[in-house]
């Protein structure tokens, strides 16, 4: 890469390509990257498409975002006149509005199944570690913003979530209060806070893109997993990224924006919380604080637990724990398709984490708690059979290729 | 393991979000065919503004529109002519907003609280446009119906209605009979009808932009219809000669 003196450096302008690849080898680069010099197994399926849905997700995030920025105004008596500028009188602002509180939800659902995807064919085991460990990363950084931008209209739910998620920190022993008020920058929730959340729901996505940047370089280093789960040898069993791969996201992306376009057009605010409509009132409680939906089962781990401080730590590992898990799940078998235990506790866990979602949902009293505690137990255990799995689960036999 | 998904996601969709509208603890309420909804949804100008007159001349004394002017409504059709003659009525700019006359002050002393501004009311409330067409439908003075809520008897100054949830609210029934507005096309002013119209007013207030949205997203989907399916006929003949596709 770096310069050598005995290589002539072409002169000649009007041999552009080369010119440039001479001074910034920016296309060669790109081409190694995400064209036809990047080579993927050939029997990737439709679970591969996420991944590159995820980073179209998020440059429409940032930008919607960047022109909602223009228009917002971080001040707790002009914040919610604001959104209701930008959604009367800003041109298209209603559409921008409507894609960018659409768009973190599909994101979020986008992510969803591409961990899901991970999570089903061993993608997080060795030599992917980092890999997905970066990913845990992008998943947290993803859920701060989400709920910083949340804040930012200042409705109801806006205030109540804020209120009730930051008070969270106060469980940290001897300092836990302090960091409360340092974080509000005063006593309650208010605009120091809402204009710090600003700033931080601003900056963080851009966090994000340098981590996405980290994670596809150390997808780079050992290429994709594939459905079969197996470490390819074969020549033939690879293509080039493009075109085979870049059509087949391009389609998935048109299948995509179908329902996406759907919710912006005809149902914005089917996934939001009619309470958002009404200003922040610090004098009035909602009848239930309920969080945006794609934090629902964390929140109900967090409500199962009658213990404040345990609560707070089990909502948190029940994330963290995804950190270590390429330890906890040491079986030589990736793919869940030839392992006949692990498939079927995945499919449970699955199930069980939307059931979660439903309890985050419900009120925190009788049979809902019951049943969030039963869903909590179970969402650990399947962690903590993982590392018997791994010694005693007899996998079906593997195919050697694809 | 795309097919397992599909089943889970739907399965995700069916508990999910119907529940986020069952948890609150708000009585059910009937759902209505409003001419704002489904794909080709719209405003008729008439209704509209019929409703603007049942807001005038019967919500207005307590309560506001602050996000709305008259000259709002020339986005929904009405002529500049049109606009500056309504708020004239009123004696008006069209620039301002439609603000209640009330103070603060005075709706505490009378009412307890203040009367909340209606711009966004259809938004923020479990059942949305059917909700404030039942709260104004919901009042009730039958001795049986609010002896089995209240065996003590009504709270002071509370007014009893089916719809609102703990069915003591503080507005008097501001619909307590026909013909209380002289609708401009002659439309008998029942008191449904006047409920119906003003909601739908309300709807708009919400949402002036819903039906520009509505007929673009028809547009947008149809080419994305269309994009996507050249994008799967291109995908195939790219792919057609990879080996196991
Ligand atoms: C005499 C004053 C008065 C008039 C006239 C009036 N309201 Fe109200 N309205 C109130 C008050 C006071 C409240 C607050 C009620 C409460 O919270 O208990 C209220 C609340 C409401 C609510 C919110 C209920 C809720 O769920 O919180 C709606 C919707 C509403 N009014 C619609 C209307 C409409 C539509 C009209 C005209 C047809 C109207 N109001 C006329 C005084 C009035
Ligand atoms: C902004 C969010 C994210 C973006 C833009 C992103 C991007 C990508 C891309 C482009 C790929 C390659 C294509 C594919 O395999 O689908 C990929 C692979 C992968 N991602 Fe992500 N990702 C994001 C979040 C995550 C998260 C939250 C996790 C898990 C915690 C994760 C774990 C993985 C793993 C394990 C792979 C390799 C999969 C395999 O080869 O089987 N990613 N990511």
């Amino acid at each position: 890469m770096a310069h050598t003196p005995n290589h002539p450096v072409e002169n000649d302008i009007r041999n552009t390509y080369q010119w440039l690849e001479d001074r910034l080898p920016i296309i060669s680069f790109l081409n190694n990257s995400v064209g036809s010099n990047f080579m993927a197994p050939r029997n990737l399926s439709y679970m591969w498409n996420f991944g590159s849905l995820a980073g179209i997700a998020l440059v429409l995030q940032i930008l919607t975002g960047i022109f909602l920025a223009m228009h917002y105004k971080p001040d707790v008596h002009m914040a919610f006149d604001s959104i209701q500028h930008i959604m009367r009188d800003v041109n298209w602002g209603w559409l921008i509005r409507n894609l960018h509180m659409v768009g973190a939800s599909f994101f979020f659902i986008v992510v969803y199944i591409h961990m899901a995807r991970g999570l089903y064919y061993g993608s997080y085991k060795s030599p992917r570690e980092v890999l997905w460990g970066l990913g845990v990363v992008i998943f947290l950084l993803m859920m701060a913003t989400g709920f910083l931008g949340y804040v930012l209209p200042w409705g109801q739910m806006s205030y109540w979530g804020a209120t009730v998620i930051t008070n969270l920190l106060s469980v940290i022993p001897f300092v836990g209060p302090d960091i409360v008020v340092w974080l509000w920058g005063g006593y309650a929730v208010g605009d120091p806070t809402l204009n710090r959340f600003f700033v931080l729901h601003f900056v963080l996505p851009f966090v994000i893109i340098a981590v996405v940047v980290l994670h596809i370089w150390a997808l780079h280093m050992h290429g994709s997993n594939n459905p079969k789960g197996i470490s390819l040898t074969k020549q033939t069993d690879y293509i080039p990224f493009h075109p085979y791969y870049t059509i087949k996201d391009i389609f998935g992306l048109g299948v995509y924006l179908i329902p996406f376009t759907f919710m912006v057009f005809y149902a914005p605010e089917y996934l939001g919380h009619t309470d958002n409509n009404i200003p922040a009132n610090p004098l009035v409680t909602p009848a239930h604080i309920v969080p945006e939906w794609y934090f629902l089962p964390f929140y109900a781990i967090l409500r199962a637990i009658p213990i404040k401080e345990l609560g707070v730590l089990a909502m948190f590992g029940s994330i963290l724990i995804l950190f270590v898990l390429p330890w906890l799940d040491k079986h030589p078998v990736r793919s869940a398709r030839f392992r006949p235990l692990y498939r079927p506790l995945y499919m449970l866990f699955l199930a069980n984490f939307i059931l979660l979602g439903w309890c985050g949902m419900m009120p925190a009293e009788g049979i809902y708690v019951r049943i969030a505690q039963a869903a909590t137990a179970i969402y650990f255990g399947f962690f903590a059979l993982l590392p018997v799995l791994s010694k005693y689960e007899k996998a079906k036999p593997v195919p050697t290729s694809i | 393991m795309i097919r397992t998904f599909l089943t889970l996601a739907f399965l995700a969709t069916w508990c999910l979000v119907p529940g986020a509208f069952a948890a609150g603890d708000a009585p059910a309420l009937e759902k209505q065919q409003w001419p704002f909804q489904g794909l080709r949804g719209s405003y008729s100008k008439d209704q509209l503004l019929r409703g603007y007159t049942v807001f005038t001349n019967a919500c207005m004394a307590c309560h506001s529109i602050k996000y709305v002017g008259h000259r709002d409504m020339m986005r929904a059709g009405f002529t500049e002519a049109e606009v500056q003659a309504l708020a004239k009525n009123l004696d008006m700019s069209i620039d301002q907003k439609l603000l209640t006359a009330q103070d603060d002050q005075t709706a505490i002393e009378t009412f307890g609280k203040v009367p909340p501004d209606l711009s966004l009311i259809n938004k923020a409330r479990a059942g949305l446009a059917d909700y404030t067409f039942a709260l104004l439908m919901g009042y009730s003075e039958d001795p049986e119906l609010i002896h089995h809520s209240f065996p003590k008897g009504l709270p002071e100054g509370a007014h009893y209605n089916k719809a609102f949830p703990g069915h003591a609210i503080a507005m008097p029934n501001p619909l307590t009979g026909p013909d209380l507005v002289t609708y401009h096309d002659g439309t008998p002013a029942t008191v449904e009808q006047m409920a119906k119209d003003v909601t739908v007013f309300l709807q708009w207030t919400a949402e002036p932009e819903r039906v520009e949205r509505q007929h673009m997203g028809l547009y947008v989907l149809i080419y994305l219809v269309l994009f996507t399916l050249l994008a799967y006929v291109t995908k195939r003949a790219i792919w057609k000669d990879v080996k196991g596709h």
